[in-house]
């Protein structure tokens, strides 16, 4: 099930310390398996640590993870703060 | 002869290297992985009767083979068939560690889990139950441990060898072939021992309570009597895979060749990720011909059912499998931000990241340069002091002294092995610091502050340290460049790094600086460090569009490991190690170009002189050097004495001013040849090394600019001033400054020293050497013609 389009933004347009929900990956096959196996997979919540302009810094399953800009501009996050736990 | 080889395998930052130093001791040796840049390290077993071989495949995150460390770390464990491959685990991070737990498992390997960094995830409040874990992934046999303080690996070892030693011979094994052209057999020398398709099942045994020899064997004999044919399926995908999996599977089982070294249904899983390699293997093995029709059927079923590639939907799925496991495993006391994620809020921040880094750097550069300068003179001094004087008075007992034979020893062999030495304690202490960087977890942090400015060159944030480093000594910052994760990084940065002025130019450079631009010498010699600069950026940016044109888009991708304390074997091992490695493969080139330079030095190119006693100017070596001296008249400094000191310029630009001094006939205050008492020189070199470390204390305030030495100035000597500036004056027909400037130009821009050479040999192989030698050449000629017609052109000079 797709979100609504309001909801769904680039990783590097979401505020430092949200969480938020990874819904996908807009890059070539390649790029995609290997974010996918660092377990950047669809429905993984992802926490934004730092983001100054550069490479994005965000915690993930237990891991810290530093992408390029352009990268992190390929990745489509839901940011919808509704998770509970 | 080892009796088997197991490998360790794991993500990087998991504590691998760690556990490979206990295992392995002192007997481990490191090389390249044939054919790429990827570091390939081996040794054996500490204190173990059977001798039993282990190898550090590089850390990978998973075996889709999409990088050199993956087809690496993939082929040898399904080609060449380790007979145990242990999955070093972080329990710290244990999701993404068993994802690639999950892939070996799939390769049907035999496989032992070690879960390091028990301690870590205590402090994290994470517990974990060893034993459900182990029940999950089919009674694998599961070893906490905390490598850092060696808890957990007595088991290890006692486990290793108990399995080794009761796998069956190699008579009774199968002998497992594969097409030598298939995959990539990197592997030169396969096991000598190959194992049925078999999995060991004993149980879990604790760190806490290591279990006897004796227990370990039982359990072993246990797990070879339940030895179960067909190993029950660990991870089901979905009903759509599975169907396509079984299809393939049976296509595949009807080709022998194929089945005899690589389980059918993980060669079926390769094929549906759309594993070109495999797919070629297959279909050369006799009889794969059709696989690939049943596979073009199954994928478009497939993707017509998913509307996504299916190897993503596969990672997903084995993504949620560990997911649901790690539930089941772990439990959680509260999620908190970590120490590190404290330290991290200041060490990448916008503002602080680049001051932090840069101080950081400044320390390295100074603790490489100045800290060990008092080492490097210690060293010196010996080698052209007692230990010369001992290699001289030895040849004089067997009464060679005064001959050709003295002459070699001392001028030739002594002179140019001492030359390579002195390089030691700066690589030494530069190493240190790298260690200490790397394993402390700095090291990523520096490249996520360096990133945004280093992709504007084409290159991402981690190859800013080589290139800091290159500015010291380029031979370690070539070495430097095995910290990129990348190939195509790696030889980028290998390339451009010997533009970055290495001290040893710097003498050079202030000699004919202060001859010919006395009243600029300081804006001339800045202005040769940033023509390096721009030199590599231009450059890095042409070869980015030529070159490497096509090749993957540079994107930082990189985990940032959690802070700690380095751990001081592993600080070592990494500093001895590569430091044995370079001596390892320096002396041979070095000793036989020493030995070249010198005997074309002491043949005479005439008939009256003898050997050895040759004057310099009618050598060989300067015949030679008149030979070449008319490539570089159109640069200006077409006079022998210059092309002389290019070409010993070759192999250490720290000769080059010594040869000037030789060539223009300038005597150097020879070595009073006193006669002293062994003992004398022993207490000699004693006391200097005492003096060296006093002086390295002393210069550790000069990071931070406190000078506690007295000023020295070391003049240039006056005679040695005229001769050159007529020589350069003569050649240049009256443009000296011009044809001075291109000389240093030219120093600044070709191939640094042998040492460099032996470094890129090693770093880059053999191919990318000979371009980055003949590539400095050219460009260092074109350069120095550029400025000196340039400047005839516009009239200066």
């Amino acid at each position: 099930m797709r979100m609504l389009p309001n909801d769904v933004l680039p990783l590097t347009m979401v505020t430092p310390g949200q969480t938020v929900k990874l819904l996908d990956i807009c890059a070539e096959r390649k790029l995609r398996r290997r974010l996918t196996e660092l377990g950047l997979t669809t429905g993984t919540e992802l926490r934004v640590m730092q983001d100054q302009g550069g490479p994005v810094l965000i915690a993930i399953r237990d891991t810290r993870l530093a992408l390029g800009r352009r990268m992190a501009q390929r990745i489509l996050v839901d940011f919808r703060q509704e998770m509970p736990e | 002869m080892t009796e088997a080889t197991i490998a360790l395998a794991g993500n990087p930052n998991t504590g691998k290297s760690t556990i490979f130093n206990i295992l392995t001791g002192s007997s481990q040796h490191i090389g390249n992985w044939p054919g790429t840049t990827v570091e390939r390290k081996e040794g054996t077993l500490k204190d173990n009767r059977v001798p039993i071989s282990v190898v550090d495949l590089p850390g990978i995150y998973s075996l889709a083979a999409y990088s050199p460390e993956e087809a690496i770390a993939r082929d040898f464990i399904v080609i060449a068939r380790p007979a145990l491959v242990v999955n070093v685990v972080d329990v710290a991070n244990l999701e993404r560690n068993l994802y690639l737990t999950v892939q070996l498992m799939e390769t049907e390997t035999p496989l032992i889990i070690v879960l390091n960094m028990m301690d870590v995830a205590s402090e994290r409040g994470l517990s974990i139950d060893t034993q459900t874990l182990s029940r999950h992934l089919g009674d694998l046999p599961v070893i906490p441990a905390v490598a850092s303080r060696g808890q957990g690996l007595e088991s290890l070892r006692q486990m290793l060898t108990a399995l080794v030693a009761s796998l069956p011979q190699s008579s009774n094994g199968l002998v497992r072939q594969l097409d030598p052209t298939g995959v990539c057999c990197r592997n030169p020398n396969p096991p000598s021992v190959v194992i049925p398709d078999i999995i060991h099942r004993p149980r879990v045994i604790s760190a806490a309570s290591p279990a006897s020899p004796y227990q370990i064997q039982r359990q072993v004999e246990l797990a070879f009597a339940r030895t179960i044919v067909a190993q029950p399926t660990l991870i089901s995908y979905d009903q759509a895979i599975e169907a396509e999996i079984s299809r393939l599977r049976a296509v595949i089982e009807q080709v022998p060749a194929l089945t005899t070294s690589c389980s059918a249904r993980w060669l079926a899983i390769q094929l549906l990720q759309g594993d070109e390699a495999t797919l070629a293997v297959v279909e050369k093995a006799e009889g794969g011909a059709g696989v690939r029709r049943i596979l073009t059927g199954s994928l478009t079923r497939l993707e017509q059912f998913y509307d996504d590639d299916i190897d993503i939907i596969m990672a997903d799925y084995r993504y949620s499998f560990v997911n649901q496991l790690v539930r089941s495993v772990i439990s959680r006391r509260g999620q908190m931000m970590t120490l590190s994620d404290k330290i991290d809020r200041v060490v990448t921040h916008r503002y602080l990241g680049i001051p932090i880094f840069l101080t950081i750097m400044w320390v390295v550069f100074k603790v490489t340069t100045d800290l060990t300068a008092p080492f490097l003179d210690w060293i010196d001094r010996v080698i052209s002091g007692p230990l010369t004087r001992w290699v001289i008075v030895s040849l004089g007992i067997a009464g060679l002294d005064g001959t050709w034979v003295e002459s070699l020893f001392v001028e030739g062999i002594i002179a140019g092995v001492g030359g390579v030495l002195v390089f030691v304690p700066v690589l030494m202490s530069l190493y240190l610091a790298l260690a200490l960087l790397e394993d402390s977890g700095y090291m990523a942090r520096a490249a996520f502050v360096m990133d945004r400015l280093m992709n504007l060159l084409g290159l991402q944030g981690k190859s800013f340290l080589p290139m800091i480093v290159g500015f010291g000594c380029t031979v370690p910052a070539l070495y430097a460049t095995r910290t990129l994760d990348n190939e195509k990084d790696r030889i980028l940065t290998g390339l451009l790094v010997p533009f970055m002025s290495c001290g040893a130019r710097l003498p050079v450079y202030i000699l004919v600086a202060s001859i010919f631009f006395p009243d600029h010498t300081g804006l001339v010699i800045f202005g040769l460090y940033l023509t390096g600069i721009v030199t590599a950026l231009v450059l890095g940016l042409i070869l980015k569009g030529t070159l490497f044109k096509g090749e993957e888009e540079v994107a930082l991708l990189m985990e940032l490991p959690p802070y700690h304390w380095p751990n001081l074997k592993t600080v070592w091992f990494y500093l001895w190690e590569r430091t044995a490695a370079f001596i390892h493969n320096a002396w041979t080139i070095i000793l036989a170009t020493s030995i070249v330079i010198w005997l074309l030095m002491a043949m005479p190119s005439g008939g009256q002189i003898t050997f050895a006693d040759t004057e310099l100017n009618e050598s060989a070596f300067a015949a030679i050097s008149r030979a070449i001296a008319p490539v570089f008249a159109p640069l200006g400094f077409g006079q022998w004495e210059a092309s002389g000191a290019l070409v010993t310029g070759l192999v250490a630009k720290e000769v080059v001013v010594s040869t000037l001094a030789q060539t223009y006939n300038v005597v150097e205050g020879e070595a009073a040849m006193e006669s002293t008492m062994f003992h004398d020189d022993l207490t000699e070199i004693g006391a200097s090394f005492v003096t060296a470390t006093a002086d390295t204390v002393k210069s550790i305030p000069l990071i931070i600019g406190i000078d506690l030495f007295d000023e020295e100035n070391e003049t240039t000597p006056s005679e040695l001033k005229v001769p050159i500036r007529q020589s350069f004056e003569a050649a240049s027909r009256g443009h000296g400054s011009l044809a001075a400037l291109a000389f240093m130009v030219f120093i600044l821009l070709y191939t640094p020293c042998m040492a460099t050479i032996v470094a890129e040999r090693q770093v880059l192989g053999r191919r990318w050497m000979w371009l980055s030698i003949i590539g400095q050449l050219a460009l260092a000629w074109l350069a120095a013609w550029v400025v000196f017609q340039g400047g005839l052109l516009l009239g200066l000079g």
